[in-house]
């Protein structure tokens, strides 16, 4: 699985910081390797060594954008807060929600709704999507707000309309 | 596309008029025709449009829509010579036609990943759609599309075109009804993945004619590469799922009928796959992945260099091995048996599934290759990529449609779109 470019003794978490779109992504083929083959018990480090590069000053758009499709799969309330961070500045929004969406929590669905403040345009259209597909009962007033507000774009009211009618029962846990 | 582009169109869908279908307007109608635009114009369109055009009792092609302007005009012109006229809008945004009175149906042509959501919203404004094959990309994506067209009424065809076709009627039927006696195993064979251009690429200006962010769309944004537009983007996993969901969507749909599992599915699956490490084209290029149903039957999916897809039926009595062209058998009894009427169990039958389309946006039953059937059989393909990513064998309940004990796996089942698209 390990691409001819990474070499045996590089560390292939010193190499995703540089990661770019069209470069050598074995570096990134190991550590998707090593997300999908950890057991549950690994997977707090494993988090820890994903939030560790995320934090890297260095990280290039597209290490960025891989770094958030892997917490997507591995992330806790732990990576919460550096998502949340990167979810109110639009040019890393779409990334964190990425990471944001997939992790079970209340902390996650907050995070969400408290991007709602930083957000227009495209991304906070997303963004309402992605609080509805949460189907959490926490946003329940938020969506209501949404759904109501005519000064809120026409889609943004259509999505969160839709997204009511969708919600957990409040008794329900969270998503798996 | 642009935002004010964007927000335009979303102020036309909230100012959307009541739509009523050709075929609510009642046999005094000037047009008792069906209306059909077609979304996405490449490869696979062509044969729809073409097939599509030769129905012209029943058919009208109103609208083509494809985010390639060359595209999408040459799709136009073709309908236009072939109608005499000029007639046949052409758009960009597959809204613009969704959103059209005068469409009753769509034939989504697009690439994968773009299936679940304009299915989903050719639906919601009341539009009856074929969907080609894979249904979505996501597990999720396909439960989503499934609920909206029960909530919305609509009839939405899977391109699984093989269950219209007599030698795969006789072949599910056959081994339903016991024909190979106690059925052991099946088999899938797919081929190769075949595209490479190396470790590494360099990024490509946008063609001018191109709309490249309504291209991607959902899927993560990515620089344009000539190599990762058209047809290739079945060989990006952002995009995509390989053979697996090509041709793997068409054989391993004909297991699920023999297999009596439309409704349900797998209770678990394991597998591996050799994925490249680098380059524009990632998904697996050997597929290895075998589904165990709770009948103790399994059904495996492998890759083979030589040679397309096939379905093989091994029993007791021996085996029968069904491609789109050619068929065979351990004996040729068996073949000669498994062609027969009057097998104990009895299944719908289509022998076009285009025109059983038709039928069914008329009469509103169900089509032989229904959105519930499309999405288990999609849900199959997905199984065996998420198997194969994860590299241990994972339990599945088809009821919840969910890993009972693996919660990476469960995040799996789909993901987060790009701005400004949502499954919602």
């Amino acid at each position: 699985m390990v691409g001819a470019e990474a070499g045996p003794n590089v560390d292939p978490w010193s190499q995703i910081v540089r990661l770019e779109h069209g470069g050598d992504g074995s570096f990134a083929a190991i550590i998707r390797e090593q997300v999908g083959r950890t057991p549950v018990a690994g997977l707090a480090k494993l988090e820890t060594q994903l939030l560790r590069a995320l934090a890297d000053p260095a990280v290039t758009e597209a290490g960025r954008g891989f770094l958030c499709s892997q917490l997507a799969l591995v992330g806790s309330a732990a990576a919460v807060p550096a998502l949340g961070r990167l979810l109110a500045v639009e040019s890393s929004a779409d990334d964190a929600r990425v990471a944001l969406e997939r992790i079970p929590g209340p902390e996650a669905d907050a995070a969400l709704i408290a991007g709602l403040s930083s957000l227009s345009g495209r991304r906070r259209i997303g963004l309402v999507g992605s609080i509805g597909a949460r189907r959490s009962p926490s946003a329940r007033e938020t969506l209501s707000r949404l759904a109501a507000d005519v000064g809120e774009h026409a889609e943004i009211r259509a999505i969160a309309t839709r997204a009511l009618a969708l919600l957990r029962p409040a008794s329900t846990g969270p998503a798996a | 596309m642009g935002r004010r582009r964007f927000l335009q169109l979303g102020s036309l869908a909230a100012a959307a008029p009541l739509i009523l279908p050709a075929r609510l307007r009642g046999a005094a109608a000037p047009s008792n025709l069906i209306h059909v635009a077609i979304i996405g114009t490449g490869n696979i369109a062509e044969g729809h449009l073409k097939t599509l055009l030769g129905y012209p009792e029943r058919v009208r092609i109103v609208a083509v829509c494809d985010v390639d302007r060359e595209r999408r005009d040459r799709a136009a012109a073709l309908v236009d010579a072939a109608y005499g006229s000029q007639g046949c809008a052409s758009v960009n945004d597959f809204r613009e036609v969704t959103r059209r009175a005068d469409v009753d149906a769509v034939w989504i042509c697009t690439p994968d990943h773009w299936h679940a959501l304009i299915g989903l919203d050719a639906v919601r404004h009341g539009k009856d759609a074929y969907v080609e094959k894979p249904l979505t990309f996501t597990i999720e994506e396909g439960r989503a599309l499934v609920a909206a067209t029960r909530e919305h009424g609509r009839v939405v065809q899977h391109g699984t075109q093989h269950r219209s076709m007599k030698r795969f009627f006789d072949a599910a039927g056959y081994v339903r009804s016991g024909g190979l006696g106690k059925l052991e195993r099946i088999e899938v064979s797919i081929p190769p993945n075949n595209r490479f251009i190396g470790s590494s690429w360099t990024p490509e200006p946008v063609p001018a004619t191109l709309d490249w962010d309504l291209w991607l769309g959902p899927t993560p944004w990515r620089p344009y590469h000539s190599a990762g537009c058209h047809y290739n983007f079945r060989f990006i996993s952002d995009c995509a799922n390989g053979q697996v969901a090509n041709w793997g969507a068409h054989y391993l749909d004909i297991g699920q009928w023999a297999l009596d599992a439309d409704g349900g599915g797998p209770i678990a699956v394991e597998g591996h796959g050799h994925f490249p490490t680098s380059g524009l084209f990632t998904c697996a290029t050997h597929v290895d992945f075998t589904c165990h149903y709770a009948n103790g039957i399994p059904m495996s999916c492998r890759t083979r260099q030589e040679g397309g897809g096939t379905v093989r039926f091994i029993g007791e009595r021996g085996w029968i091995d069904i491609a789109r062209n050619a068929m065979s058998a351990s004996s040729p009894d068996l073949l000669r048996e498994m062609q027969r009427p009057g097998k104990s169990v009895t299944l719908a039958r289509s022998d076009n599934h285009h025109e059983n389309f038709l039928d069914c946006i008329r009469s509103r039953a169900k089509p032989i290759a229904d959105v519930e059937i499309g999405h288990r059989t999609t849900t199959v393909c997905n199984l065996g990529q998420i198997a194969m990513t994860l590299g241990r064998k994972l339990r599945w309940d088809p009821v919840t449609e969910s890993f009972p004990d693996d919660p990476v796996a469960n995040r799996l089942r789909g993901r987060a779109a790009r701005s400004p698209w949502s499954l919602v």
